[in-house]
């Protein structure tokens, strides 16, 4: 009963395509989990087997300590990547058939979703129908649907995908505060910052495979330390750094690998003659950057072995 | 796990009552129908008065007779006069000798008048007179023909007393000049020869008014030849009487008994009903397409199974969508009730001799249970069709085998009602798709006891087995984006288990 979700070798086919490859995961209780991968890797199958909307070819999920996430549907709550509403319901109405699905009885879910409309600054709205409402104000009516009934375990499919920054900073909040009161929060996003900031572990799956699990600095530790650069001028000179295996220019702000034993100290002082530091920083890679290589990694080693890909 | 399927169907239910456009849905129907049924009344009113002259240069002047023969009101006219009040004293005694007679037919038709009572009327109308004629034969012919057309007098045109050349050659120019719409023109001995009898009219399309005269010059003509023959007005009656044989059917206890007008209302009423029972399983079952390709669409349906399985997800629809057409149903025929109640007492004359057949509760309950079990049937198709699309459009080109099959108990609803017990109908009845239509249709024959009860086990038989594949199609379809599958993959799913 320690974990929140534990898969075991799980695989989902369409077809002749391989969505999930024997995919082994366990997610501790309590804690904001993030899954990484690019578009198509798998993330949105994953979730939809553990919500037992798909049903696995082979393998085990447990969820909050159950074979099936059906024994357990009450206690879940989903956001899918596709969000929409029906357009003629009214605010407080849709947000209360939510919770209703969920086991929750009329009057507490009527009341429960007045309450969280109106300290999610949409007071105004409970009575309008969802068709009158903003994208963002739809997206945090859906999120309101998703966690009404209090779910111990909730899961997020790129929650913050189309979030204005205000709404992006709500969307955080919530998660935090879930985690606060001890609910298990999983979600999915392509944006490195974010799972950065947020997460106390995350895995990355990429072309159907799990490339890495486990806590942030779990992950980080042993991997090559990065100059972190924040800089004003001209940034082709960073192309011609000494020593450098990588950079990677965003034009204000730079990230810059070193050859293994060279020293970071040199490469400040080239720098300091050619560009003009707001900040250098030496720490550990960003998960942008093992995002990047770990995608790059696969890759060459897909393209170095194709018949290994067809046998799995 | 049933209350969250109660859920959905709440909600579907209440979403789709709660809209103005569902209620003013209903209420279109006998909105239209009432608006059809004034426009038809008034659009008679307002006909233009078309105005003929005659010029008589017959021997015996029959011109005058035979525009009043022309003016006397047809068979319905005349029934309709005589159950009116204020009649004189003749026409009196002929209502009160034909009193059975005199009752209205179905859906206006003639009724049976025995052909002595319509000459002993005709004649009697003849000898009534001119002052008072007028007077009574306006009730009567209101709605008819003869007040459409309306005759100027040569005096009126101001062509009195010159000489028939002049008169004829002025007619002309006015039929022309679109003065008049037509003249006749009566010479010659009629008893003779009727070959210088002429209609001339610009518009050879309106035939009314030669309908009109021709009928009432043949009954002159026929007087005057008959007299002229020194023939026995008695011979001459039943020389003329037309032959009509006498409606019968086999009663309950194996004796011939007449036909009433009550049962003949019990043979048409049907195909109104199968019309509603029609229209009411099409606008649900497209109701929950449109509900289910809506969900899928804007993706909520993942939502939903978060919280609900897809059967559970897909009986509720369908269950919401039964509530909602019952609605709908019984609004109707709510309505249907009341406006038997009411009309009558709105527009006198007014009368509807389906009231006996709306009235009976069988017929309705069945009306109400061939629309649920059809609306299953059907239900089961198109929310299998909705789950497997994305838009609205792409579930369009899926239905048209769904539509073809829907048009045949339109089709067939005529042909039923004249033979409800016939082959096509008996072979139609056992078909589940078409069951409910056809043994709503066949209503008036009626089916036996045990054609009823194997229909309807077929029917819910088909109902499960339907809704068993349709469960499979969703639960797999529901979740598919991209292309519709083929019809190959989705025999595929009905397989597995």
């Amino acid at each position: 009963m320690n974990y929140a979700l534990r898969l075991h070798e799980v695989t989902k086919r369409f077809g002749s395509f391989t969505a999930v490859d024997r995919l082994s995961l366990d997610i501790p209780r309590g804690c904001i989990y993030g899954l990484l991968g690019q578009n198509g890797a798998g993330k949105t199958t994953t979730i939809r087997m553990v919500m037992s909307i798909f049903h696995p070819d082979s393998g085990t999920i447990e969820v909050l300590g159950k074979p099936d996430a059906s024994m357990v549907k009450d206690k879940l709550g989903y956001l899918p990547e596709e969000k929409g509403l029906y357009k003629k319901m009214r605010t407080a109405e849709i947000v209360a058939y939510f919770g209703k699905l969920k086991g929750m009885d009329t009057s507490t879910a009527n009341l429960k979703a007045r309450e969280l409309l109106t300290t999610y600054g949409l007071g105004d709205w409970l009575d309008k129908k969802c068709e009158a409402m903003s994208k963002g104000m739809g997206q945090k009516v859906q999120l309101l649907g998703t966690l009404i009934h209090d779910p111990e375990l909730v899961i997020l499919d790129e929650p913050f995908s189309g979030l204005d920054p205000v709404n992006r900073d709500v969307m955080r909040d919530t998660i935090l505060r879930m985690k606060r009161e001890g609910r298990t929060v999983i979600f999915s996003t392509h944006v490195m910052e974010q799972a950065e900031q947020l997460c106390d572990s995350v895995m990355m799956i990429h072309k159907s495979k799990l490339q890495f699990a486990g806590a942030l600095g779990q992950i980080k530790q042993g991997r090559d330390f990065g100059i972190v650069l924040d800089y004003d001028g001209d940034g082709s000179v960073l192309k011609s750094v000494p020593n450098a295996t990588r950079v990677n220019d965003s034009g204000k702000q730079a990230e810059i690998f070193l050859q293994s034993g060279a020293d970071p100290q040199q490469t400040l002082r080239w720098l300091v003659d050619r560009v003009t530091i707001r900040r250098f920083e030496y720490r550990a890679p960003t998960l942008h950057e093992i995002f990047v290589r770990t995608v790059e990694d696969a890759n060459a080693r897909l393209a170095a072995a194709p018949v290994a890909q067809g046998a799995s | 796990m049933a209350n969250k399927s109660f859920l959905v169907a709440q909600r579907e239910y209440l979403e789709n009552v709660r809209t103005k456009t569902f209620w003013l849905g209903i209420l279109a129907f006998p909105i239209i129908l009432i608006l059809s049924l004034g426009a038809g009344f008034v659009l008679a009113k307002l006909k233009e008065v078309k105005t003929y002259a005659v010029l008589d240069l017959t021997e015996q002047k029959i011109g005058e007779q035979i525009e009043r023969a022309a003016r006397t009101p047809d068979t319905p006219g005349m029934m309709k006069l005589l159950r009116g009040s204020g009649l004189p004293q003749k026409l009196q005694e002929i209502r009160d000798r034909y009193r059975d007679a005199i009752e209205p037919g179905v859906d206006g038709k003639e009724p049976e008048v025995p052909d002595e009572m319509r000459r002993e009327l005709q004649r009697v109308m003849l000898e009534i007179p001119a002052s008072d004629f007028a007077a009574i034969t306006e009730k009567a012919t209101e709605t008819q023909k003869s007040d459409k057309f309306e005759l100027l007098t040569l005096d009126e045109l101001g062509i009195a007393g010159i000489p028939s050349e002049e008169q004829r050659k002025k007619l002309r120019e006015m039929v022309e000049s679109k003065r008049l719409f037509a003249y006749f023109e009566l010479a010659g001995d009629p008893i003779q020869s009727l070959s210088d009898f002429r209609y001339l009219s610009n518009n050879v399309t309106d035939s009314g008014l030669r309908d009109m005269y021709d009928r009432a010059a043949t009954r002159i003509v026929q007087k005057l030849r008959i007299g002229k023959a020194g023939i026995d007005p008695t011979i001459a009656r039943s020389l003329q009487e037309t032959v009509r044989f006498r409606e019968q059917k086999l009663g309950e206890d194996g004796k011939a008994e007449d036909v009433k007008t009550g049962d003949k209302a019990n043979k048409y009423a049907p195909m109104g009903f199968v019309y509603l029972l029609w229209i009411a399983v099409f606008t649900a079952a497209q109701m929950l397409l449109t509900n289910t390709v809506e969900e899928k669409s804007n993706r909520i349906i993942e939502v939903l199974l978060s919280s609900v399985s897809p059967l559970e997800l897909m009986a509720g629809k369908v269950w919401g969508i039964a509530a909602t057409g019952l609605t709908l149903v019984l609004s109707w025929v709510l309505c249907a009730l009341i406006g038997v109640w009411v009309a009558p007492k709105l527009m006198p004359g007014f009368d509807l001799p389906l009231m006996d057949v709306i009235g009976d509760p069988l017929y309705l309950a069945s009306f109400v249970g061939y629309f649920l079990a059809g609306y299953l049937l059907y239900a089961a198709f198109l929310v299998a069709i909705g789950s497997v699309t994305n838009s609205l459009k792409e579930a369009q080109n899926l239905l048209q085998p769904v539509f073809i099959v829907l048009i045949i108990p339109l089709v067939s609803m005529m042909f039923i009602v004249e033979e409800p017990n016939g082959t096509v109908a008996k072979i139609l009845s056992y078909i589940p798709l078409f069951t409910p239509f056809t043994m709503m249709n066949r209503a008036g024959g009626p089916p036996e006891l045990y054609e009823y009860v194997i229909t309807s086990v077929l029917l819910l038989v088909s109902v499960w087995f339907a809704f068993r594949a349709a469960g499979k199609v969703f639960r797999i379809g529901v979740l598919m984006t991209g292309n519709p599958p083929r019809l190959k993959e989705i025999l595929g799913w009905l397989r597995e288990k």
